[in-house]
């Protein structure tokens, strides 16, 4: 019998404990942000949503064999007279739905600043697959743009959410 | 466990027998896992785990990468103790180069391997208590948590798939008052963990639940091939940390937390008290951490090994991570196998369950802590 109340008065007295944990808590500043209006910024560094500069690309294709998930492409450019190559790209291509988010094409990049890198942009949506794939040519933002096949055109990402446009590039 | 033992935990009473699935899409076998579920009444009869549903082929994707791109796929075998995954294959690898590791980048190995293990076992904590009713508990857990990942965000920039630990080092070094912050967590973190106990550890109606549930005893334990924290609460005294050091494992003190019977509560309780440890761990490596590069030398953009194989096993957050890596000398490995813990901790379940009630099924299965990312690969 008194094992009985014993064990009800230790439940009980548990559960106010517990309470009172959490009546601690209530009194404190939330923790949680309220997303889609209040939004947080990333730590220095943080691996985003992939931009790119073809004006400092100098297309050495480090970047193409830095990458575990083959998802980078490009194409040298060629001097119009003489028929040669040049270190410049033609294009340069990005599937950012195979990107693993790993950072060795940004490691792999000998040019200061960096061709290629990180921006602290995580809201990475799509409409569609061919929003996936980003291009690059001479003239492009650092967004970059996508081909509509269906327009035969290339379109600026209006899927990508950007809560920064321009990032500067973190030297390492 | 023997057939006849299995015979005799069935019930006495015959009545019609009843398959039910549980999962893949249930909440609570975190992830994708089907159980096949013969029930009698309330008792279970028979349990078919179904595994295979998150298999992406790691381990043959590996054998034509480069060895810094297997690194990239070790990350998402076990998503929750990512910098273990990186490290083991990273271990593997040294072994076959036989490069040097600087001293600095063995401490901050230990470093992150210690709060990624914290890291896994708040999110065991939190998920426990929601599979079993309890959802304050998750709330505090998750807080926490986030902590950690803030950490990792500001060292490497990612919040799950670090790739931190390199071959020969570490991606970088910590930034600016990042040493600052963590002990501030620490603080923090050790308050809390006498929160953890008040809220859910002792409290009665969690302990019903546990405590007399799922027992295991150390030898089907041991027969079962269990480790990590589950053999350990079995009362197995094994922790690779303590008798094969590696890294700088062998200049910390710490204890390792045993069980007594090897129930759910005793499972659960030796990875709470494992996080005291690792708080322990990283303060050490907080005090006496040593200056210099945190990147050896010696290894290539595109990095061959030497013909030959490597196993390299360490603690992981679940038990015995282990890599076997043969090389023939290319740049891409011959044959990766991961030995992975929580695809050996899962085994167990067609026979634990057996003789068990319906209601203890989630109870069971919340207590080894399996990820599926791991069990499949």
């Amino acid at each position: 019998m008194i094992d009985y109340f014993a064990e009800i008065w230790n439940t009980f007295n548990s559960m106010l404990k517990g309470m009172a944990i959490t009546f601690k808590t209530m009194l404190k500043p939330a923790t949680t942000v309220q997303y889609p209006t209040e939004k947080l910024v990333p730590y220095e560094g943080f691996r985003g949503a992939l931009l790119f500069d073809a004006e400092t690309c100098i297309s050495c294709n480090l970047c193409v064999k830095a990458c575990p998930s083959y998802c980078i492409q490009l194409e040298n450019a060629t001097n119009e007279e003489t028929g040669k190559k040049i270190a410049k790209v033609a294009w340069y291509s990005i599937d950012l739905g195979k990107c693993n988010f790993c950072r060795l094409c940004e490691e792999a990049c000998p040019t200061k600043p960096k061709a290629v890198w990180h921006s602290l942009d995580y809201e990475l949506t799509f409409w569609n697959r061919d929003e996936m794939v980003r291009c690059w040519k001479k003239g492009f933002d650092f967004v970059g743009m996508y081909f509509n096949r269906k327009e035969k055109e290339f379109k600026k990402p209006d899927g990508q959410v950007q809560i920064q446009t321009v990032q500067q590039r973190f030297i390492y | 466990m023997t057939e006849s033992a299995t015979e005799e935990k069935k019930p006495k009473l015959k009545s019609d027998q009843m398959f039910v699935n549980l999962g893949p899409q249930h909440p609570s076998t975190h992830g994708v896992l089907r159980i096949g579920l013969t029930i009698e009444g309330e008792i279970i009869v028979k349990a078919e785990p179904d595994i295979g549903y998150l298999h992406r082929g790691t381990e043959k994707l590996a054998e034509i990468r480069g060895y810094h791109h297997c690194v990239v796929i070790s990350d998402r075998w076990d998503y929750l103790n990512a910098m273990g995954n990186n490290m083991v294959f990273c271990m593997a690898t040294e072994k076959l180069m036989g490069v040097e590791i600087p001293e600095r980048a063995q401490h901050l190995r230990v470093l992150m391997l210690e709060l990624n293990r914290i890291a896994s076992h708040l999110l065991f904590f939190g998920t426990y208590g929601i599979d079993l009713g309890a959802f304050t508990a998750f709330l505090h857990a998750f807080r926490e948590r986030e902590m950690v990942l803030d950490l990792f965000e500001k060292v490497c920039g990612a919040r799950m798939t670090y790739n931190y630990i390199r071959l020969a080092g570490v991606m970088k070094d910590l930034p600016k008052d990042w040493l600052n912050e963590c002990q501030e967590f620490l603080t923090f973190f050790k308050e809390r963990l006498v929160d953890y106990d008040t809220l859910l550890s002792f409290n009665p109606i969690f302990l019903d639940r546990t405590k007399k549930v799922g027992i295991v005893s150390a030898k089907d334990a041991l027969d079962w091939g269990w480790s990590g924290p589950n053999l350990r609460a079995s009362g197995v005294d094994y922790d690779m940390r303590k008798f094969e050091p590696y890294s700088s494992y062998d200049k910390y003190e710490f204890e390792v937390p045993l069980g007594k019977d090897g129930s759910c509560w005793d499972r659960y309780y030796c990875r709470v008290r494992e996080m005291h440890q690792s708080v322990r761990i990283i303060e050490q490596v907080l005090g006496g951490l040593p200056e210099g590069p945190t990147l050896g030398r010696g290894v290539a953009k595109v990095p061959k090994a030497k013909p030959g194989e490597a196993y390299a096993a360490i603690e992981g957050a679940r038990g015995d991570l282990g890599i076997l890596l043969v090389s023939d000398g290319n740049s891409s490995p011959y044959r990766l196998h991961v030995r992975a813990p929580s695809f050996v901790n899962l085994q167990i379940l067609q026979e634990m369950l057996v003789g068990q009630k319906m209601s203890d099924v989630i109870a069971i299965l919340g207590s080894i802590d399996i990820v599926l990312g791991e069990v499949d690969r």
